[in-house]
């Protein structure tokens, strides 16, 4: 059994030598496409993301109903009240082990489009532009594990770098349990963001939640777990997402500064004031 | 005054007794919804249901139940607005279906400057002016005539229920009770329900009730889909109030 | 293509203000279903559930076939969902609306992914034959709650299912018709629900199970909870909308497991009659070839 639940007990490390309430090595970037409205790159471990947002704009052709959009729906009849966030996930083919190519209709993908958009419109405030469109474009370049998690980051960092107004960051991150699901276990420990093999092996789930606070705006599991292990995945998830919080934000912060430090932007400039210390 | 049995029950293309048609010498024969001329002597019915004459005012028609409303001029009903147009709302009457235009200025009192501004989802209690299969209906929220009101124009608050046509229908009769045998409204604002409540019947199958009290809202809502859903009597209906009232009380 | 309708703004406005008075507009309860029934067909594997005037199909049939070359000693096992606007003139054959999708998907990972029906058991010569036991869910007409109608019935058709007995003699593979011999049930595992919790209320703070097709359009979140009556969890699904507490999330999986105790004995319950109404004059009555006419 790849995790070696054997060693686990032992001295307490995982397979890549963390401990159970260790987050892998978080690396992103905001800004990394000049053209666009608004992009960032992330990696959470060897899981790497890319994401594009160009936004608001005008509304394509009317395509009501399409699978991977958000919003666009509030106030009654005919015309939406909301800008509505339309999402599209391409997973590159050599992104796996195994290499592998998706089609467009492929159901997870638009599952986890319609998860994206929905926890992206929960924080944008999407009532400020009625009758528009936001367009996310996320690619995945590799996977190891998180991959919704690293995704909803991914696209939170591109909307505050495309300016979007929004209510605070959406931060994502997996949790998972060393019980499998039979057993009954009451030493099982909670392990937070799972890598490829954590999560083949062992029960976990997805938890995004809206900044510092405990209110869960997305809430993924796709595998069987006692409902008592549950109560102990959500809260470390929960405080996982805070600590990625804290490092998207420190990003955000850290590219703001060095564009003042570079004279791309004037301390002051913008609707808010940066406060760069 | 009309027995059992000079109401019978008809289906599409039965011949009808020439006995029931209503015989009379200065007033023409009118024929209502459900029956179909011939020329030059065949009267025959288009939809099933039961067939009703009334020999002093020399008119028969068929009273039958459907699930699809089909706009009839001087039909009041309840209509959402879909959305406002320049000289026009267009308002929704059943899903699915064209919409039905009302002039903006058509509501008590309005004039370009002071119109009441409808927003798309609002629901409106208007009369059918024009309907025929060959163009969208038209609805008025005042009289053409005398520019008043008498009770429609824009709801505000309270709920909207769907009920079937045929029930509508009977709500909206003069004599509900004897006609209809529908007294569940009476029932629930008189003495077994007690409640204070006002309501507004579309002919295409809505009913607006509207009050203060949330809870009479729903009491009055429910108590008008067990009516209509289950074909209650009037003694059934007694009892229905009687229950409703105790349960949520 | 014909849009979906809208309740006017009124209806929105009272079912928000009723709920805060913690009134719903049929009478039920917070965590009160609306009536659910059970009916099996003459055939085995059809089941009609309906939930209020939500109703659903479900029907299940099993073919031999080859197995997928990744996976010799496994059978295979479909789940397919119709919206047909037959329920409503928003859905269209053939066009996934984002209900369909996350129907199917949430399908697919309650029943499927969590291996409620033993694929292993299946197989009947690896890697070349194997049976595909396949379940098609139709909508037939939709007030709220897909999701739970859906998957009840997909559970009820699979554990009604008898598919056809086989035997296997010096690598010759005999399929016996019904008429030969007695078909065989599933080899099912554990029998999962989904129960949907509605939220309302700008903090999502109003909960609620079973929604109507009123409640569903100004709902603000869902999260769909599957889990069967020993307490586990198949599967969690809140894809987004307004953040919810996660304490309120943790007491509604803990409800759920209740709903799913009772909807597990009400099943095993329809079941039990089913098969006692079909044993009518004992096993032999039905293995005899005659016909009552």
């Amino acid at each position: 059994m790849p995790l070696d639940t054997s060693t686990y007990n032992l001295a307490l490390l995982r397979v890549d030598g963390r401990r159970w309430n260790e987050l892998r090595r978080i690396n992103a970037q905001i800004r990394t496409q000049a053209a666009a409205d608004g992009s960032s790159y992330l990696e959470m471990g060897h899981t790497k993301v890319m994401c594009v947002v160009t936004g608001p704009s005008e509304p394509g052709p009317r395509r009501g109903g399409v699978v991977g959009s958000a919003g666009g729906a509030g106030g009654g009849g005919g015309q939406s009240k909301d800008a509505e966030v339309v999402v599209n996930i391409v997973i590159a083919g050599f992104s796996s082990v195994d290499r592998k190519r998706r089609g467009r209709g492929d159901k997870r993908t638009l599952e986890m489009q319609s998860t994206v958009a929905n926890a992206l419109a929960a924080s944008l405030h999407i009532h400020l532009f009625p009758h528009s469109q936001i367009n996310v474009s996320l690619h995945v370049l590799s996977q190891d594990g998180s991959l919704l998690a690293a995704l909803i980051n991914a696209a939170t960092l591109a909307c505050v770098d495309a300016g979007i107004p929004m209510t605070d960051y959406v931060a994502a991150c997996t949790a998972g349990s060393t019980s499998t699901y039979a057993a009954n276990d009451e030493s099982a420990d909670p392990l937070l963001d799972m890598n490829h093999q954590e999560e083949q092996e062992l029960p976990g789930l997805t938890v995004a939640t809206m900044g510092d606070s405990d209110r869960v705006v997305a809430l993924v599991c796709e595998s069987r777990v006692q409902i008592s292990r549950l109560e102990g995945m959500l809260v470390v998830g929960v405080d996982g997402c805070k600590q990625v919080r804290e490092i998207l934000d420190r990003v955000v912060r850290e590219k703001g500064r060095r564009m003042i430090d570079e004279g791309t932007v004037e301390k002051g400039t913008g609707l808010n004031d940066m406060d760069v210390d | 005054m009309a027995t059992a049995n000079s109401r019978p029950t008809v289906l599409p293309g039965d011949e009808i007794d020439p006995s029931l048609i209503p015989q009379s010498k200065n007033k023409p024969l009118r024929l209502g919804p459900g029956l179909r001329h011939i020329p030059p002597n065949t009267i025959l019915p288009t939809v099933a249901g039961q067939l009703i004459t009334l020999p002093h005012k020399s008119s028969m028609w068929v009273e039958y139940n459907s699930n699809r409303y089909t706009p009839t001029a001087s039909d009041l009903i309840i209509g959402t607005i879909l959305r406002s147009g320049p000289d026009f709302y267009y308002v929704s009457l059943s899903p699915y279906t064209a919409s039905a235009t009302l002039p903006h200025l058509s509501f008590e009192g309005a004039t370009k400057k002071t119109r009441p501004q409808l927003v798309p989802g609002s629901l409106v209690y208007a009369r059918v002016t024009l309907a025929n299969k060959h163009m969208d209906p038209e609805l008025e929220c005042a009289s053409a005539s005398t520019g008043k009101a008498d009770g429609l124009g824009p709801l505000t608050g309270g709920m909207v229920f769907d009920v079937s046509l045929g029930f509508a229908r009977r709500l909206l009769m003069g004599r509900s009770r004897q006609e209809g045998k529908v007294e569940v409204l009476e029932l629930l604002g008189g003495d077994e329900g007690k409640l204070s409540f006002e309501t507004a019947v579309g002919r295409n199958g809505k009913v607006w009730v509207g009050s203060e009290n949330t809870k009479t809202v729903v009491i009055v809502g429910r108590a008008l889909k067990e009516t209509d859903e289950k074909g209650l009597g009037v003694e059934a209906q007694r009892k229905l109030v009687r229950r409703l009232v105790k349960e949520t009380r | 293509m014909p849009r979906e309708v809208e309740p006017s703004l009124n209806e929105k406005q009272f079912v928000l203000q009723a709920l805060q008075e913690n009134l719903r507009l049929d009478g039920r309860e917070i965590d009160q279903y609306r009536p659910l029934e059970l009916t099996f067909g003459d055939q085995y594997g059809v089941a009609d559930v309906t939930l209020g005037k939500t109703r659903v199909l479900a029907k299940a049939s099993a073919e031999v076939t080859v197995p997928y070359t990744d996976r010799p000693l496994d059978g295979i096992f479909t789940i397919a969902t119709e919206l047909s606007p037959m329920t409503s003139p928003a859905f269209e054959l053939n066009r996934p609306t984002e209900t369909e999708v996350l129907l199917s998907r949430l399908l697919e990972k309650t029943v499927r992914r969590s291996n409620a029906l033993d694929t292993e058991s299946l197989c009947l010569i690896a890697g070349q034959k194997c049976w595909s036991v396949r379940v098609d869910v139709h909508v037939l007409s939709h007030d709220g709650n897909l999701i739970d109608a859906a998957c009840f019935a997909v559970v009820a058709a699979l554990r009604h299912f008898r598919k056809p007995d086989t035997s296997m003699e010096g690598g010759v593979l005999t399929v016996y018709t019904p008429a030969e011999r007695e078909p065989v049930p599933l080899s099912w595992l554990h029998s999962p629900f989904c129960i949907t919790w509605s939220f309302f209320g700008d903090q999502g703070e109003i909960a609620l199970l079973d929604a109507t097709w009123v409640e569903e359009q100004i709902r603000v979140a869902s999260c769909t909870i599957s889990l069967n009556r020993h307490g586990e969890i198949c599967q969690i699904a809140k894809l987004g909308g307004t953040p919810v507490d996660a304490v309120a999330l943790l007491q509604c999986s803990g409800v759920a497991l209740t709903k799913a105790k009772e909807f597990s004995t009400y099943l095993d319950g329809k079941l039990a009659e089913d098969t006692k109404k079909r044993n009518k004059g004992g096993l032999l009555a039905e293995l005899s070839a005659e016909n009552d006419r």
